[in-house]
């Protein structure tokens, strides 16, 4: 027991710096996810046919393949044609592009699920398709999507630790060097699993509080 | 004679092969009530999403005072703002207040300041009863109270006539009366309107003039004691006898 407390004293401060760069990717990597994912769901239900045949093709790409794999042609592959990334930089473009596909797709299924209604409405006062779109349909296809939106951030705090397979320092890059250092990696791998944990429960937490913050009586299945 | 306010033209509409309305003719004259009585599929309702463009017609044309809207170039979203609509199942946006209801068409469309946009929202939520509700959302309102916020938020647009597809179809028979009442102050107020709706009684008391639809066309049409009274057509006599028991 004296000896876990002494290991435990040791390696908190690297994987402290370690979680430190879990979270920046994974936000990051929400965060570009979101930028990218709201204009492609989007297309995908009101664009023209062409466009959402092509972004249909993104998805499939990115949904259809290991992440792992994606990774490693975005930080090895594209050297070859002339786009060469930082480690951290290859992170959250391959994770980013990657929740963009998960995101779309979500946004998608929640606009399909506002009521045709919505858009004729509209539309009868007046206002454009774009505007309609903007306006009336994504306010509350936004928040039928985040309970959804939560389970893609919070995978996204698990699917980090791919990148210790391109050296990036994060939680899982930090375990496996301290595994070494100490020989002690069931040990370690245990105490990270708590930092994971501990990760994702805080992550619920604040997204249960925006989910409650944004609920509209009506909107999201639980009435007045 | 005054210059009539929408003039319709021997308008058509088919989705694919199927022709709802083969040929429909009709002039609407300024603070007139024409109420539009069919049975179901006789077109009505697209004769109504016709007129504001929601589905244009596939032939024929359409006036709106003196501006052809059917014609190619016209900004049809600018129609539409001029032409307000109430529909069968409400269709308020379900992630804003009564209030905000009101207030986004005044905002976003004809881009008046939020405190602008504000007042004559409460001014319109007043005429039809509601200032009081303003801040409910619509699932915590009666189909009757949504029904009035969706004519308020017509109204804030400043339409030049009303639309009301079947305005009191989907509510529980206690709570038509309501929406009735609302609408007939309109009617009083000058308001030009066209309803489709089987309420008789709102006819007979409101309507300047009934008209008759089936299968795509316009069978008849008359004042409402005509009609009521002294139907030319057997067709007319039929649906209008089913209707009354």
């Amino acid at each position: 027991m004296h000896d876990f407390i002494d290991l435990l004293n040791k390696v908190t401060p690297d994987l402290w710096q370690g979680t430190v760069v879990t979270l920046q990717i994974a936000v990051v990597s929400l965060a570009l996810g979101m930028i990218v994912g709201l204009p492609i769901g989007v297309g995908r239900v009101y664009g023209p046919v062409w466009l959402q045949r092509i972004l249909g093709a993104y998805l499939t790409l990115f949904q259809g393949t290991p992440l792992l794999i994606q990774l490693f042609v975005v930080y090895y592959g594209l050297p070859d044609i002339g786009v060469t990334l930082g480690r951290l930089q290859a992170a959250f473009l391959t994770l980013g592009l990657n929740s963009a596909a998960y995101q779309a797709e979500y946004l998608r299924s929640a606009l399909q699920s506002v009521s045709e209604g919505q858009m004729t409405a509209a539309r009868a006062i007046g206002m454009s398709k774009w505007q309609a779109i903007w306006s009336v349909i994504l306010p509350q296809a936004v928040r039928l999507a985040l309970p959804a939106w939560s389970n893609e951030a919070v995978a996204m705090l698990k699917y980090t630790s791919v990148v210790f397979l391109i050296a990036v320092p994060d939680l899982m890059g930090q375990a496996k060097i301290l595994a070494s250092r100490y020989f002690a990696p069931i040990q370690i791998y245990l105490i990270v699993a708590v930092f994971y944990i501990v990760l994702v429960g805080i992550a619920y937490l604040i997204l249960t509080l925006i989910e409650r913050r944004t609920r509209i009586p009506g909107l999201t299945g639980d009435a007045a | 004679m005054t210059s009539p306010i929408l003039r319709i033209e021997d308008v058509h509409k088919s989705y694919g092969s199927l022709q709802v309305l083969k040929g429909v003719s009709l002039t609407v004259q300024p603070r007139e009530v024409v109420v539009l009585v069919g049975p179901s599929g006789s077109g009505k309702s697209t004769l109504l999403r016709c007129i504001n463009l929601l589905n244009p017609p596939t032939k024929g044309r359409i006036w709106l005072e003196d501006q052809e809207i059917t014609a190619p170039g016209v900004n049809q979203d600018r129609v539409r703002q001029s032409i307000g609509m109430v529909f069968q199942e409400f269709n308020l946006f379900t992630h804003l207040t009564a209030l905000g209801n009101v207030m986004i068409g005044l905002v976003k469309v004809r881009k008046m300041r939020k405190h602008e946009a504000h007042d004559l929202a409460m001014f319109e939520l007043e005429r039809v009863g509601l200032a009081d509700r303003a801040h409910y959302y619509p699932a915590q309102l009666s189909g009757g109270q949504k029904q009035r916020v969706a004519i308020a938020r017509a109204l804030g647009m400043d339409p030049h006539i009303m639309l009301f597809d079947e305005p009191t179809s989907a509510l529980d028979p206690e709570l038509t009366g309501e929406v009735l009442a609302v609408m007939q102050k309109l009617a009083a107020e000058g308001m030009t309107m066209i309803v489709v709706s089987h309420e008789m009684g709102f006819a007979r008391q409101v309507a300047n003039r009934v008209v008759f639809m089936e299968d795509g066309v316009v069978v008849e049409e008359g004042t409402p004691q005509q009609m009521f009274e002294q139907p030319v057509h057997e067709r007319t006599r039929a649906f209008l006898r089913n209707i009354m028991q």
